[in-house]
Formats: structure tokens, C-alpha cells, sequence
């Protein structure tokens, strides 16, 4: 062979290795809320590799683009398609549970065992003893597959929040709704970024950019958190806070802004609710009802600058030039004749907030009163957003931190224009798969009778509320949704079966200010009927299967091992996973189904407002080994069961609600009569329907999607979730969240109408936590002198990368727990020792990594570790004991009730109290 | 009273509302695509006889009476002495064979299956399935039956909200396909220099889909 041949030859080779046959559109995941338009190379059947897609067009001229949206997690996917950790056939477990033994079964193997299992429920139960856990991560096609399964049987289905806490509860209280996010080009805008709570460098690197170009354009960046994050090393100021203590942090802030007079007066007079008159005699607000007999319970009150009481517009903010009070007192008679003294909110606030001066606030969170009133100064002059994570919603005392920092918004007048307000999550809402569930049959002419029907619902509404905003009856709508369907907050499974309610009643790790036990209240709560209709499932219908599509309670759930296998998986009879890798809660199934991943299968992506774009992932190759999509499984199993069930002569048996039903019919109606066998038809009538209610461009469908690989919305939709926004969408302009509030004077969702900083409940008067206020955070799991911190890593977020080799090799590979030097000094730890992190709850072990960047008394674990990457399986969720905040069980005060992924109790893992000593070698090396 | 007609397409739906509606400027519309539809489907004895007894000429007059713009059905009449072996001859010449295999969307597409896959998604969602055993789905004549479809459909919806889908519909239609395609197909046909009725059809089809899309365009306020 002559050396022009090798060359040749060579050549040849490196090019055929990176030469392909197909490219497509791919997007892998909605965790860190980006939804990324790769491309995706593929040749003889095999996916090659994917670049980041870089094809999104420009918004706003002078803003930059979203290109090139992307990570390096998103950049290695396709090895996952091929790694070991793929679950590529039915399996069956064969050992006892935990022992990882499972045989290879066939298909129809394992739908007739599940089918099987599915109607001894149904016939010794009822179907509420069958529970999903709902998610989002698999894209939307997963997701509607097993709810829509769920939904035909009469199924629970657990409030995907409610389990992961991306709840920014605090946010809730105060503006009605979790959902505030601009879009990410938004943050341009901004003047003065903080960076609170959050740590974007490692959890949104698709998005990161947009910091730095802010900074080019002469924007100040700050960094709140307690250790000296990737994001505190690129920002102007790092404020350093001792964990738990933002709210005292950002108390004193408002508290500089007022007393200095830095506050934006006509900005809080209108927004929110600081002007309104509270009664002094029992600290609620001044109602009509209190003036007038048969007056209103919702209707509040102001004093004009004459002292004249002033009803509150319902229909409004706009204050047409009278100019509320925000200070003294006044006497009002009211109806039974007792004169009473009332005040003003702000009043009450500017009292309340002389505890929080800064040299007393410095006490509390560690910041130096200098940088706190340097802080308020910048925040009140400048155009700011906070870019918060969901970090504060994973404190027991969360909520009253994030109050406060939107206090800091509101003094300063520092929302709903561009560059300012409050990121954390909003789901952009397509309207095509809100309908998808209210179908009966395929096409336009169906949707039309939908949309028509959703219009007279929402005009009878209007008549009996005509002061009602279209967000605030879209609220209405989700409520009697819900009431028929089957989702429900995990609050209850967990109390009544999970065996949280022991834990829960810990009064050494809860509030301090509750004066009963935890069930005390929850029985308080239940008597009122609070939690009417979703209350469920009850205590005397225990759960026994359990479907597990794409999620991983046992790496997830607060409480370890000892909540998830000591107590709820003794209780079921059957645990079915759906899922594309071995997770540890695989590990723990009885029956284990194969799913395919994006890039075998079309899918889109869950919308969020960051983007908000409708992202979609083609199908490049077909699935592996015999992975299914959701979709073909739970059509399969639908299948099955009408023939199991026809066999075992389970012809009807009584849901939930004492409704009948059948099982006959259960494939057909799942695909509307065969109309939606394909998924490019589902997609296909997602798109068209979103396009048809202007959600989507008109004429969108998805081949549009085929072709760009991504659709940006051209409104907010019908529906709740995407209304709450409350911003025009504009196709040449950058979003801005909560636009409708203060250009178009549009009332908040709450009970009072305005962004509300004073909850009057009783239960919130009992916990002196009407205003937000600082409290201490309770020791979960004991007295320890450490706090243990957590938080998404920058090489995987939750363990979807876990077990990408790629991924692992750019880290130690293995679950880390980060200490400051001068505790392991103190400790006489090294790096690279493993440490055992314990306290009353539980303990694991974990390998040391010292960083002067953390705190002394800080200690993190990043999330996403699977519990099977530690010694005994024992991730970090087994110090965490799972707290939840007893005021969280109020409902049916104004805008304090359930709605599908928003207020609801949820589970504290910030902060957890913990220590850490070297862990016994040997043990640890027989283990291995 | 006005009623479709397709041949290409069959409504799937058993209950899919009324079957004929009052005539007006949109059933018109409909009726003029379902007169071209009728001329574009693979060849037939029953298109000569329309041409030579010239009830191609009263059918489009006819159904172009109630236009809500100005157009000019001109006179589609057979040339002199034409047998039916030279009008299937003169089809096949111009439209690729007696099957109109020319007519097709995806006639120059490499990704032939994907217009496919495309129109029926259309199709479907409108509530129509189709009849692929009997011509292409993608061909010029089951695109007029659709046009003349959604067009009746707008016509006879009660619902002002499905009569903007219906609307929105046949502009999205008309420009994704028909708007490019055929004047293209036009200018390929015109050099072939026609003999009548197809010279007329080419241009009447090519003249009404733009006026038609101009039309449905003003009518969306776009």
C-alpha cells in the first residue's frame, strides 16, 4: 500500500466518522427551564453526536438572541442512548426488593402482570389505590400518556410540585401565583441583578449569558448566598449571608428604603396592599362587612389624604389621582356601634421593620449594615431583578424569605417593566394540551365546541363576578377542574401513608411559634373543609401500585430510605417504572419497563415563559433494544387490562367519586377512536389547537416544528397558568412578566387585589407571620452545628446525567460533600476522606471536598446523586426529614387555596441540622 | 341551496353538520374549487363531456356568481374537433400522465413522504380523511377539494369562532402549497402552449387561487 493510499484511506475514515445520513431537531430535558434546540446527526440508525442548535431568531432589535441555548449535559445526551444504565427490555424483579435481581420478561409478560395487579386494586380497593407520581421531566407526550391513563381508571395522580418543591410559595402569598418569570432576554434590561438564592452559573448555563451582556451594558451584579458560589466569582458584589437569614437581610433593606425615604410612595400605593386599613383591635383587615351589615367579606378599605375611607377597586390599581394614606391612625364606627382604631398597612410595616435596622439585622444575617445600606440604595434607584432559583422554596421559612425580597421589589418599584421583577418559574400554558384531556374526538371542529363551551362558562362567570380579571376566572376554571380530576397534592398521601405525619409532629423540628401539634392543626384544617375535593387519597385507603413514569422517588423524596422503603413501599403491592435508566428507584420496582429517550421517539418539551418557545425533539433512530414510548405502553396497557379485566368479569366497579366505571372501552377512548395511534398526530393537534386559541403563531403545526425546531408563542393562552404572567406577548419584543399590572392597572389574583405583603388569617396572625418577618430556622433533625445546604451542580441537574460517562469523568464521579477548610482543619478531615453526615433523622456517607469558597457551618451536598453512587444506597435525603410548614395547610382564604402546581404544603430540605465525622474505613471498605 | 362535492377526500365524522347551505359570496368560493377540482382529477370521460357541451363554462360561471371580488371565468371551451383520446392525450402531455401525475405537491420533492404525511395532517384535522386509493393525496385536485370544503364549512358554521379556524385554514392552505406552486406549474404548462380548455385552466386556477388568497388574507385583517 503506498503511503498516498493511508493518507487517503485515513482521511476518508476521520470523514465518515463525521458524516451522517438524517438530521434532526432534538431537545432532551426541562430542567434547568431552557428546552434546548439541538441538532441531532445520526447515521445508519445510530445517533452520532448533537450540536447546540443556534437557529433562534432575534427578538428585539439591540437584545441579544437565546443562541446558542445549550450545556455541556445537553451536548453529551446521545452517549446516554448508549450507556449502561439503559433499561432496554421488561424486566421483572426476582429477589426481594432492594436486592436488584430482575429477569428479562416479554412485553406482554409484563402488561399482563401489571393488568392483573391493576384490577385486584380496582376490586379490593378502589382506584384511589393507585397512585402516579406526575412529572414534567419526560416532555410533554410522557407525561399526557400516563395521565390520560390515570385519568381513565380513576387513578391518584400526585401534584408533580408538591413532590419536587419548585413551589416559591412566598411568591404565592404575596402575588396570587408562583408564576412571575420574564423572559430570560429580560434580564438585559435590568440595571442591578441579584443573584439570590440562586446560582446561575452552574444551573443555567444556557442562560448565563445574558448576566454578562447585561454587564457590558453597565448593569451591576450582586450575589446573596452564603458561600462564594461560580456565580459570586463573576459578580460586582458578593453579599455574604448566614444561611436561612435572607428574609432578615432583605427586611433590613426595606427598612433603609423607608427610612430614608427611598421608596417609590405611588408604586406601593397602587400594586399593593400597604395602603389598606388594618384594625388595630384584632390585627385584620378592615372589611365591609365590619361597617356595614351584609357588607362584603373581600371588600378593604384606605384612608384619602382627608381621612375619608376609600372602598378598594376590585376592577383596578389604577387609583384615578386619589392619593391613599400610608401613615397615622384613624377611628371608624363600625357596624354594631364599637369604635375601633385602624392603620394603615405601611404603617404597621414601618413600626415593624425598626427591628430589622441594619445594625440589628447584621446580627442576624452576618451582612455589615454598610453593604446593607448600600444594597437598599442600589435597589431603590436602580431597574432590578432578582434572578432567584427555587432554592428559598426548599426552606421550612422560604415563603417569609421570599416575601421580604419582594418587599424589596415593591418599596423600589421594581416590577412589570423591563429589566426588573422576580425569576423563578412560569409555565407558558398550550392551550392544544390543556384541551387534549377535554377532547372526545380529534379536530378542529371538537376544539371550536371546547373553546366555545370555556367562553359561556367563563361569561356565566363574569356575570355573577363581573369585577373579575381574565387571570382571576381562568383561577376559577382550574378549580372546578380540579375538583373532577384526579390530580392531588402529595401532602395528604404522605401524611396518611407515607409516615410523615409522625415526623411532622416534632415540635423540636418545627415552628416554634405553633401552640399545637401538627395534627392538631391538619384536623383543624380538614374540619373547615380548607382541602375539600383534593383531600386525597384518605387514611383509610392505602395505597397498594404505584407508577413510577420517569421519576425517582427514592433519590428525590425527603426522608429517605426510611419514608419510601421502610414505610410506603410496605404498603404496595405492585411498584411499576417507567424509565429510560437504571435509577435507584428502578432498583427498588417490582416491574420495570423500558421507555425510549428523546431522539427515538417525537416529544416536546414542557413550555416555560424563559423562552417561551415550544421546543420539540424528532425522532433520529429508533429505540433501543425494545423500549417504548409512554405512549405505546399505556396504549398496550389499555389493551391489556379490557382483556384481563373481561376475563376476570370486572365489569364496572365505583371510582373515587361513586362514579361507575368501565374498562371496555379503555384503548379507544385513549386514542379517541384510533385518531391518535401516531404521536406526530397528538403534536400535530397540540400545535394546531394552541394556534387556534393564539397561543402559537397562526398556521403553526408540527411540521413548522419539524422544520425550525422550535415555535415561540404569540400569547399567553386561555388557561390559568400561562394568564398569570399577566404580560403581552409581543413577536418582536422581550417579555416582561406582570406588564398587565402596571401598565394596565389589572388587579392581582389575591384576596385583596394588589400584591399582597399582610395575610390577615388567623392561623398567620397566630404565627406573627402577617408581614414577612425573620424567623429562625427550626433544627431539622436536631441540634447539630451544621447546616446542610444543597443546590443543582453544574454536571447534572437531579440524576439524569448520573450515569453519562462524559458527564461523570468532568467531576470526581462520585457524590461529594463540600466543607469549608477551616471546619475540616477544625475536624481533622481531609479532601478526598469519606465522611459519614448524620443526625436524629439518618445519616450517609460521602466523600470530603474541602473549598475555602464554603462557609464554616456550611455544608453542601449537590443534588442528583442516586442513592445507589453511595455506600449502603444511603443518599443525602436521609438526613432530611422532610418538614412542612403547618400555615401551608390554610385554604379558602382568598388566594390561599389549591391550584395545580401552586399552593399546597410541600417539603423543607434547605438547612437541614447536621455533623459530620470520618467514617469508618473498614465499614466503608468491605462495603466497596 | 349549495352543497359540496369531493372526490378526493371523505368526511369521517358521522355527525359533521349540515349537508347544504344557503348560497352566498363564500359557498362561491367553494364552488369555484370544486369546479377546478373536478377539472385537474385524473382524466375522464365525464370532464370531456363537461368541455365539449360546454358545462364547464355554465359550471363556473354558475358557481362563480356570488364572488366577493371581480374575476373573469373567461370561456373554457373545448377546441374545434377534439375526440376524448385527444383530451386524456393532451392531460398526460401537460400534467405528466393520464393520472395528472404533474399535479402532484410533492411532484419535484425529494422528501415525498413528508408532503404527504403533511396534507393529511391537514386534512385530518379539518375532519376529513382521504381517499388515497383513488388519486394521490397530494394532488391538485384533492387541494381544491379541500379549498372548496373549508370553504363550504365557513359557509355553513354557525360558530364565528370555527369560521375563523375555517378562514385561517384555507390562507394557511393556500400559502403553504398553492400560492407558490402554481404559478410555477403555470409557467411549465404555458410553454407546452395548451389547447383549450386547459390553457384556460391553468390560468383561471392560477388568477382565482391569488385573488382567493388576497381575498382570505383582508378577510383575517392580515
Amino acid at each position: 500500500m503506498s503511503t498516498t493510499s493511508v493518507l487517503t484511506d485515513s482521511s476518508d475514515g476521520y470523514r465518515q466518522r463525521w458524516s451522517w445520513d438524517k438530521v434532526t431537531w432534538g431537545t432532551h430535558c426541562l430542567n434547568c427551564l431552557a428546552t434546548c434546540n439541538y441538532r441531532v446527526y445520526s447515521k445508519d440508525g445510530k445517533v452520532l453526536f448533537e450540536e447546540q442548535g443556534g437557529s433562534i431568531e432575534t427578538i428585539e432589535s439591540k437584545v441579544p438572541d437565546l443562541n446558542p441555548l445549550g450545556c455541556q449535559k445537553g451536548s453529551a445526551w446521545s452517549q446516554q442512548l448508549y450507556s449502561e444504565d439503559r433499561i432496554l427490555y421488561p424486566l421483572r424483579r426476582v429477589g426481594e426488593r432492594g436486592e436488584s435481581k430482575f429477569e428479562k420478561i416479554s412485553w406482554d409478560e409484563a402488561l399482563t402482570e401489571i393488568a392483573h395487579s391493576i384490577v385486584d386494586t380496582l376490586d379490593e380497593f378502589g382506584p384511589e389505590s393507585i397512585v402516579f407520581e406526575e412529572s414534567v421531566e419526560g416532555g410533554l407526550l410522557s407525561q399526557s400518556a400516563f395521565l390520560r391513563f390515570a385519568s381513565q381508571i380513576g387513578a391518584i395522580t400526585l401534584d408533580a410540585q408538591g413532590l419536587v418543591n419548585d413551589l416559591p410559595i412566598g411568591h404565592h402569598i404575596t402575588f396570587g401565583k408562583f408564576s412571575c418569570a420574564s423572559t430570560v432576554d429580560d434580564t438585559f434590561k435590568s440595571d442591578l441583578l441579584l443573584l439570590w438564592h440562586s446560582n446561575p452559573a452552574y444551573t443555567s448555563i444556557p442562560y448565563h449569558h445574558f448576566i454578562t451582556e447585561a454587564r457590558y451594558r453597565g448593569a451591576q451584579v450582586v450575589t446573596v448566598a452564603p458561600d462564594y458560589s461560580a456565580s459570586a466569582v463573576n459578580s460586582d458584589l458578593y453579599v455574604p449571608v448566614t444561611p436561612g437569614t435572607d428574609a432578615a437581610l432583605a427586611l433590613s433593606i426595606c427598612q433603609v428604603m423607608i427610612s430614608e425615604n427611598i421608596f417609590n410612595r405611588d408604586f406601593i400605593s397602587e400594586q399593593t396592599d400597604l395602603s389598606l386599613l388594618i384594625r388595630l383591635d384584632n390585627n385584620r383587615f378592615l372589611r365591609e362587612r365590619d361597617i356595614k351589615k351584609g357588607g362584603g367579606e373581600e371588600t378593604f378599605y384606605f384612608l384619602d389624604q382627608n381621612d375619608v375611607l376609600t372602598e378598594v377597586s376590585k376592577k383596578t390599581l389604577e387609583l384615578n389621582g386619589v392619593v391613599p394614606k400610608l401613615e397615622g391612625t384613624a377611628d371608624v364606627t363600625l357596624a354594631d356601634g364599637i369604635v375601633i382604631t385602624v392603620t394603615p398597612v405601611f404603617a404597621v410595616l414601618k413600626n415593624f421593620l425598626e427591628e430589622y435596622e441594619p445594625e440589628k439585622a447584621s446580627q442576624i444575617c452576618g451582612v455589615s449594615p454598610k453593604v446593607i445600606r448600600h444594597l437598599a440604595t442600589l435597589i431603590a434607584s436602580k431597574k432590578t431583578k432578582i434572578l432567584e432559583g427555587f432554592n428559598a422554596a426548599k426552606y421550612y421559612h422560604g415563603d417569609l424569605m421570599e416575601r421580604a425580597m419582594c418587599l424589596c421589589l415593591a418599596l423600589s418599584g421594581n416590577w412589570g417593566i423591563p429589566g426588573t421583577g422576580i425569576q423563578g418559574l412560569a409555565l407558558a400554558g398550550l392551550d392544544g394540551y390543556m384541551l387534549f384531556s377535554m377532547k372526545r374526538k380529534a379536530g378542529v371542529e371538537e376544539t371550536a365546541r371546547l373553546l366555545d363551551g370555556i367562553d359561556m362558562a367563563v361569561d356565566q362567570m363574569r356575570q355573577k363576578d363581573p369585577e373579575a380579571t381574565d387571570e382571576m376566572l381562568g383561577n376559577q376554571m382550574l378549580s372546578l377542574s380540579v375538583a373532577s380530576g384526579t390530580s392531588a397534592p402529595p401532602f395528604f398521601f404522605n401524611y396518611h401513608h407515607v409516615g410523615y405525619r409522625d415526623i411532622w409532629n416534632k415540635s423540636e423540628w418545627s415552628d416554634s411559634s405553633m401552640s399545637k401539634t401538627f395534627t392538631n392543626y391538619f384536623d383543624d384544617a380538614m374540619r373547615r373543609g380548607w382541602w375539600g375535593g383534593v383531600a386525597k387519597p384518605s387514611a383509610s385507603n392505602p395505597p397498594k401500585m404505584m407508577f413510577l413514569v420517569g421519576t425517582n422517588p427514592i433519590r428525590r423524596a425527603r426522608g429517605g430510605r426510611e419514608r419510601m422503603v421502610n414505610s410506603l413501599w410496605t404498603k404496595l403491592d405492585k411498584v411499576v417504572t417507567v424509565d429510560f435508566r437504571m435509577s435507584s428507584t428502578a432498583l427498588m420496582s417490582d416491574i420495570i419497563l423500558p421507555a425510549a429517550m428523546q431522539y427515538e421517539r417525537v416529544n416536546v418539551q414542557y413550555p416555560i415563559t424563559h423562552t417561551l418557545r415550544l421546543s420539540f425533539s424528532d425522532k433520529a433512530v429508533e429505540p433501543r433494544g425494545e423500549a417504548k414510548t409512554e405512549w405505546e405502553i399505556f396504549s398496550l396497557l389499555c389493551e391489556k387490562l379490557t382483556e384481563v379485566a373481561a376475563e376476570r368479569n370486572l365489569v364496572e366497579y365505583l371510582d373515587g367519586k361513586r362514579q361507575v366505571r368501565k374498562l371496555d372501552k379503555l384503548l379507544e377512548n385513549f386514542t379517541m377512536d384510533g385518531a391518535f395511534e401516531k404521536e406526530d398526530a397528538i403534536i400535530d393537534e397540540w400545535v394546531r389547537d394552541s394556534a387556534d386559541a393564539g397561543t402559537l403563531p397562526m398556521g403553526s403545526s408540527i411540521d413548522t416544528l419539524k422544520e425550525a425546531g422550535s415555535i415561540r408563542f404569540a400569547g399567553l393562552g386561555i388557561f390559568a397558568p400561562g394568564l398569570s404572567v399577566a404580560a403581552d406577548v409581543d413577536k418582536d419584543k422581550v417579555m416582561t412578566a406582570f406588564g398587565w399590572h402596571v401598565k394596565n392597572k389589572l388587579p392581582f389574583p389575591t384576596l385583596t387585589k394588589r400584591a399582597q405583603f399582610y395575610i390577615d388569617h388567623p392561623w398567620f396572625i397566630e404565627a406573627n407571620e402577617m408581614l414577612p418577618i425573620h424567623k429562625d430556622n427550626p433544627h431539622l433533625g436536631g441540634e447539630y452545628p451544621f447546616v446542610l445546604t444543597s443546590g443543582h451542580s453544574r454536571w447534572t441537574v437531579h440524576a439524569v446525567s448520573m450515569g453519562n460517562k462524559s458527564v461523570l469523568s468532568t467531576h470526581r464521579g462520585q457524590p461529594l460533600v463540600v466543607m469549608s477548610s477551616v471546619d475540616a482543619a477544625n475536624k481533622n478531615l481531609e479532601d478526598g476522606q469519606f465522611a459519614r453526615v448524620f443526625n436524629d433523622y439518618g445519616s450517609f456517607k460521602s466523600m470530603i471536598k474541602i473549598a475555602t469558597r464554603v462557609r464554616p457551618g456550611q455544608l453542601i451536598i449537590y443534588n442528583g446523586f442516586e442513592p445507589h453512587m453511595f455506600s449502603e444506597w444511603k443518599g443525602s435525603n436521609e438526613v432530611e426529614p422532610g418538614m412542612v410548614k403547618w400555615l401551608h395547610m390554610v385554604g379558602k382564604y382568598g388566594h390561599l387555596r389549591y391550584l395545580p402546581f401552586g399552593w399546597q404544603p410541600v417539603p423543607a430540605d434547605r438547612a437541614i441540622s447536621v455533623d459530620i465525622e470520618l467514617a469508618d474505613k473498614d465499614e466503608l471498605r468491605e462495603e466497596t | 341551496m349549495f352543497t359540496f362535492s369531493l372526490s378526493g377526500l371523505e368526511i369521517k365524522s358521522s355527525d359533521n353538520g349540515p349537508l347544504e347551505v344557503e348560497e352566498n359570496e363564500t359557498t362561491s368560493r367553494s364552488a369555484v374549487y370544486m369546479v377546478l377540482g373536478k377539472f385537474f382529477a385524473p382524466v375522464s370521460a365525464e370532464q370531456y363531456d363537461a368541455a365539449l357541451n360546454d358545462h364547464l363554462s355554465k359550471e363556473i360561471k354558475d358557481g362563480a356568481s356570488l364572488l366577493p371580488f371581480e374575476f373573469d371565468t373567461g370561456n373554457p371551451k373545448l377546441s374545434e374537433g377534439k375526440s376524448y383520446e385527444d383530451y386524456a392525450g393532451e392531460y398526460a402531455r401537460l400534467f405528466g400522465d393520464e393520472k395528472g401525475s404533474r399535479l402532484l405537491a410533492s411532484h419535484d420533492v425529494t422528501d415525498k413522504e413528508n408532503i404527504l404525511a403533511q396534507v393529511k395532517r391537514d386534512y385530518e384535522y379539518f375532519g376529513l380523511g382521504a381517499n388515497a386509493d383513488l388519486r394521490p393525496l397530494d394532488h391538485l385536485a384533492t387541494q381544491c377539494d379541500f379549498l372548496q370544503y373549508l370553504c363550504f364549512k365557513e359557509a355553513a358554521t354557525p360558530s364565528p369562532r370555527l369560521k375563523k379556524s375555517f378562514q385561517r385554514a384555507q390562507r394557511d392552505f393556500l400559502q403553504h402549497y398553492l400560492i407558490d406552486w402554481v404559478p410555477v406549474l403555470a409557467s411549465e404548462v404555458a410553454v407546452k402552449t395548451p389547447i383549450e380548455p386547459f390553457n384556460w385552466a391553468i390560468l383561471t386556477l392560477k388568477n382565482f387561487v391569488a385573488l382567493d388568497y388576497d381575498y382570505i388574507s383582508k378577510a383575517l385583517g392580515g
